[in-house]
């Protein structure tokens, strides 16, 4: 088979035409990681200057009241994917700055798409756009006639006649086109290994292992697919027509329709319609600047009876500081609430859509590239998470020096020093481990190895039934 | 063999001898047409999605104009709320005893003045950017046109980042796959099959027959698009609500159709074989509508980055409160540097009311802060949209997008635009506030209506 394989390559090599396409594209796919990495190495250098420029407006802050600082806040700025630059998922159209303050869980603003007009409907020219668009179809060009023109020209039934194996044969013609994208695919990552070594770790190299799995199961379906119409067809016109009516459906017209009937299916709430619901489920908890509210008076009575004291003035915590925290903690049931049910939406959109594959594989692709380069929605939820995770320590942390930290009820012209603010941790964002994740990603791959093992079964069968002329 | 010239005249010599000929070819051309299943599947498939796309789009206006008549009503509810407070003597709800409906900084609170930016009906024909941001907001004295409440509905990114499929999509991505189904074999075919010489003799000129063939398929899908933009207009009522937009649809959906019949017809004119027309077609298709907008819209990520709103942060945040922070003595001067008139009011003689009116005033410096970090961060978008309306020079499809985006508008521009009438009417507000509030206006019903007629328009 080996040998039948090679030949083939040495026939792709021998026509120039393939030759001066397939440099070409190897070089737009060089490119692709250049210009993807340096893209990366401008946003990471405007990401820390952003977040040192925060952190140190907030370290050198005035003496101010702890409660003060809350409402100061500071800023989070979403960092890039592990492998953003081989493919940004979605991070071009999700917000990148989250303000982190007290009494409001806020939402991920200005994003990319908003500060320019459209350009392009597909993205960026990453790796990831040549991978999943253009490859395959430069797949399929090479795949279409290998069967039939073997079969026009009459070579199959001498090959076979000689004591080749039909089968064999088929099956090396698939692999010879196969690798050919194989290599491809390993090229744009070697370079891609090559041009962000520093930052590679033990993570990054089990994505970039999946994600090459993932397009390595894709590419098999494709060019088993398009062998398998060439050993069919009654002419290379009908196997390429096909199969670019394949390609259509599959890359162009089904995501789209199905992504959009998925979100139908499940729908999110109007932003108007998901606030007045937390502000009304807010409203029932205790306001923390509202003194004479009825659950702060009861927070209050609760304080006295366990301090053993009559007054607040008598307590020897600020009892303004226990009141803020308590209505944080009654603010975050309300976030929880409804922001989880939000994320439970789109868990259910994101799941209906991977069960799309099932039609589609190249919606099982494009889930798996995206989420092995940690730049799809389930990443972008789980920093979501963080970032509210960090807001509430934040906070509490500044809430407990209000009620803890000296000061006495009341007395809001009590101050704390830059020392108080430079010992509140910063945000740090440790990047999702993909064991953490992947089994987000099984539908996806079980997915794609089901669409492989079909099409090498309809493979068997058909070179079984085949005719030799 | 369909599609060639079967007539056994030569026209060449005789009157009305081209009209004849390209009638018959066009009569051809249709039995080929509906003899050819992949050719009927693919515009069967083509009008699928487009009406599929004027749905999606129609049922994006539809909750967008939900959306503003539910705030409507809320803001008419709440206002009636606050005109009862008046009716009844109250300074306001009772469990806010702070609040003074007659005084201008409550009463323009209470006012709930939004600014919509009401969808086009004729959004339906491209979403274009609308789901990217907000499309209303409440004016208050605080509030900022890049504030948080101004970013896009709730959405799913994954959803925006694949894109929806609306009526424009289908223009700009499928046609031009449709017209490559329909034309892909026209000339190769007969090349292949060794009739063009046959052809010539009949014909007179080879690109005559084939644009005559080719004028078929464009009048075809040009009859399929008038038929899609009427459906839609029906849909939302563009006739009534927006009728030149339609126009304005009409066309640019011709001239993309026509600009893709040009380049096919470069392409296909000479080839050899049907497996090269469909290589070049689709090599074409791939480059103008992948490669071309993909590397602008990376090369504009590098050259013009989008950026953090650093500049926003450090006004909304920073240096509001390092405003808070001045001694009361140089806040005041500054007050008074900005609004000179206001040494000679009323109020100015009134040392108790005096700082109230001070207080009242400082939303006015936040609001120049903000103003003036807005600058460089427009300046930014400027930049970068002018970069890609120079690409569009190489790359016509973003062309197209964006001019079908101006049409319904859905483009950067429009929400730009609304971002500035937002601005001018927290300008407006504020400029009143002060001026009102140092007057020392008590707010009656009267001049509570007044509020809300004249800071709603910008």
């Amino acid at each position: 088979m080996w040998h039948i394989i090679k030949n083939e390559w040495i026939g792709l090599h021998r026509n120039r035409a393939f030759l001066g396409l397939s440099t070409g594209f190897m070089m737009v796919l060089l490119l692709t990681v250049v210009l993807g990495t340096l893209q990366t190495h401008l946003q990471q250098r405007q990401y820390e200057s952003a977040k040192n420029e925060v952190r140190q407006q907030w370290e050198n802050l005035n003496p101010m009241n702890p409660h003060g600082a809350a409402h100061y806040g500071t800023y989070v700025f979403k960092p890039n994917s592990l492998l953003g630059s081989l493919d940004e998922g979605v991070n071009g159209v999700t917000g990148k700055v989250l303000r982190v303050e007290g009494h409001v869980q806020n939402e991920i603003v200005h994003s990319e798409a908003s500060q320019m007009q459209a350009v392009s409907k597909f993205g960026k020219l990453k790796s990831a756009l040549l991978l999943q668009y253009i490859l395959p179809l430069l797949l399929l060009f090479v795949a279409f006639r290998s069967v039939n023109s073997e079969k026009q020209s009459g070579r199959l039934k001498l090959l076979v006649l000689q004591g080749g194996q039909l089968q064999r044969l088929v099956w090396a013609k698939v692999l010879a086109v196969w690798l050919y994208g194989m290599a491809l695919l390993l090229l744009t990552l070697v370079a891609y290994a090559l041009a962000s070594s520093s930052s590679i770790d033990a993570n990054t190299a089990l994505r970039v292992l999946f994600f090459f799995l993932s397009y390595g199961l894709f590419y098999f379906i494709i060019s088993g697919l398009t062998v398998l119409l060439s050993t069919l067809g009654k002419n290379a016109t009908i196997a390429l027509t096909t199969m670019l009516g394949i390609w259509i459906l599959w890359t162009i017209f089904l995501p789209n329709i199905l992504m959009s009937t998925v979100d139908q299916w499940h729908e999110l709430p109007s932003r108007e319609a998901f606030k007045t619901a937390m502000k009304a489920d807010r409203s029932k908890g205790i306001d923390g600047h509202n003194p004479s509210d009825e659950r702060s008076k009861e927070l209050k009575e609760q304080t006295l009876k366990k301090y053993g004291v009559e007054e607040v003035s008598q307590l020897p915590i600020n009892f303004d500081g226990l009141r803020m925290q308590a209505d944080e903690a009654y603010g975050n049931r309300v976030w929880d609430k409804h922001f989880g049910r939000l994320r439970e939406i789109l868990a259910h959109q994101k799941q209906d859509y991977q069960l799309a594959g099932v039609l589609n594989p190249f919606i099982s692709l494009q889930n798996a590239s995206m989420g092995f380069a940690g730049s799809d929605n389930y990443h972008h939820q789980e920093f979501l998470v963080r970032v509210e995770l960090y807001r509430r320590d934040f906070i509490k942390t500044l809430n407990d020096k209000h009620a803890y930290g000296g000061s006495t009820t009341g007395d809001w012209q009590w101050k704390v020093d830059q020392g108080f603010f430079k010992s509140v941790s910063d945000f740090v964002y440790q990047p999702v481990r993909l064991s953490a994740v992947i089994s987000h990603y099984f539908l996806d791959l079980v997915l794609l190895l089901a669409w492989s093992a079909l099409v090498s079964l309809l493979l068997i069968f058909a070179t079984r039934k085949m005719p030799l002329l | 063999m369909v599609g060639i010239g079967e007539s056994s005249f030569d026209f060449r010599n005789e009157e009305n001898a081209s009209f004849m000929t390209s009638l018959n070819i066009l009569g051809y051309e249709w039995k080929h047409f509906v003899r050819s299943p992949f050719k009927v599947v693919a515009l069967l498939l083509f009008v699928a999605a487009s009406v599929y796309g004027l749905h999606n789009g129609a049922r994006l206006y539809e909750t967008q104009m939900d959306e503003v008549a539910n705030i409507e009503a809320k803001m008419s509810e709440a206002r009636q709320e606050c005109l009862a407070f008046y009716e009844a003597d109250q300074k306001g709800p009772e469990k806010r005893p702070w609040v003074d409906v007659t005084a201008p900084m409550w009463a323009m609170w209470y006012a709930n003045i939004y600014h919509f930016n009401t969808p086009s009906s004729a959004m339906e024909f491209s979403i274009g950017q609308a789901e990217q941001y907000g499309f209303y907001k409440k004016i208050t004295t605080r509030a900022s046109s890049y504030d948080n409440d101004l970013t896009q509905e709730i959405a799913n990114p994954e959803r925006l980042q694949t894109g929806s499929l609306d009526f424009a999509f289908a223009l700009l991505y499928l046609l031009p796959l449709v017209l490559l189904i329909m034309l892909y074999n026209l000339n190769s075919m007969e090349a292949e099959q060794g009739f063009l010489p046959l052809i010539e003799v009949q014909t007179a000129s080879r690109y005559w027959w084939l644009g005559s063939r080719m004028l078929f398929y464009i009048g075809l899908l040009w009859i399929v698009l008038l038929g899609l933009l009427i459906y839609g207009a029906y849909l939302t009522g563009v006739f009534t609500n927006a009728g030149f937009a339609f126009g304005q649809m009409l066309f640019w959906s011709s001239l993309y159709l026509l600009f893709w019949s040009g380049l096919f017809f470069l392409l296909i004119r000479n080839s050899t074989t049907i497996l090269s027309n469909a290589l070049k077609m689709v090599g074409a298709w791939l480059l103008f509508a992948f490669i071309i907008p993909a590397t602008v819209h990376q090369g504009v990520s590098i050259v013009q980055p989008a950026g953090f709103m650093t500049e926003l942060i450090d006004a909304q945040r920073d240096q509001i409160w390092k405003l808070y922070d001045l001694p009361d003595s140089v806040l005041h001067a500054r007050i008074e540097q900005r609004f000179p008139e206001i040494a000679n009011s009323p109020i100015a003689e009134d040392r108790k009311k005096r700082q109230m009116a001070y207080k009242a005033s400082t939303p006015a410096l936040f609001n120049d802060l903000v103003k003036t970090s807005i600058v460089p961060i427009e300046q930014a978008y400027r930049d970068r949209n002018q970069l890609i309306r120079w690409s569009t020079l190489f790359n016509p499809v973003t062309f197209f997008q964006n001019q079908f985006n101006q049409v319904t508008e859905t483009h950067f521009d429009d929400y730009l635009n609304y971002r500035h009438e937002l601005q001018s009417l927290i300008d407006q507000q504020i400029n009143t506030l002060v001026t009102d509030t140092w007057e020392g206006k008590v707010v009656t019903p009267s001049h509570f209506e007044n509020y809300i007629q004249d800071l709603s328009q910008p």
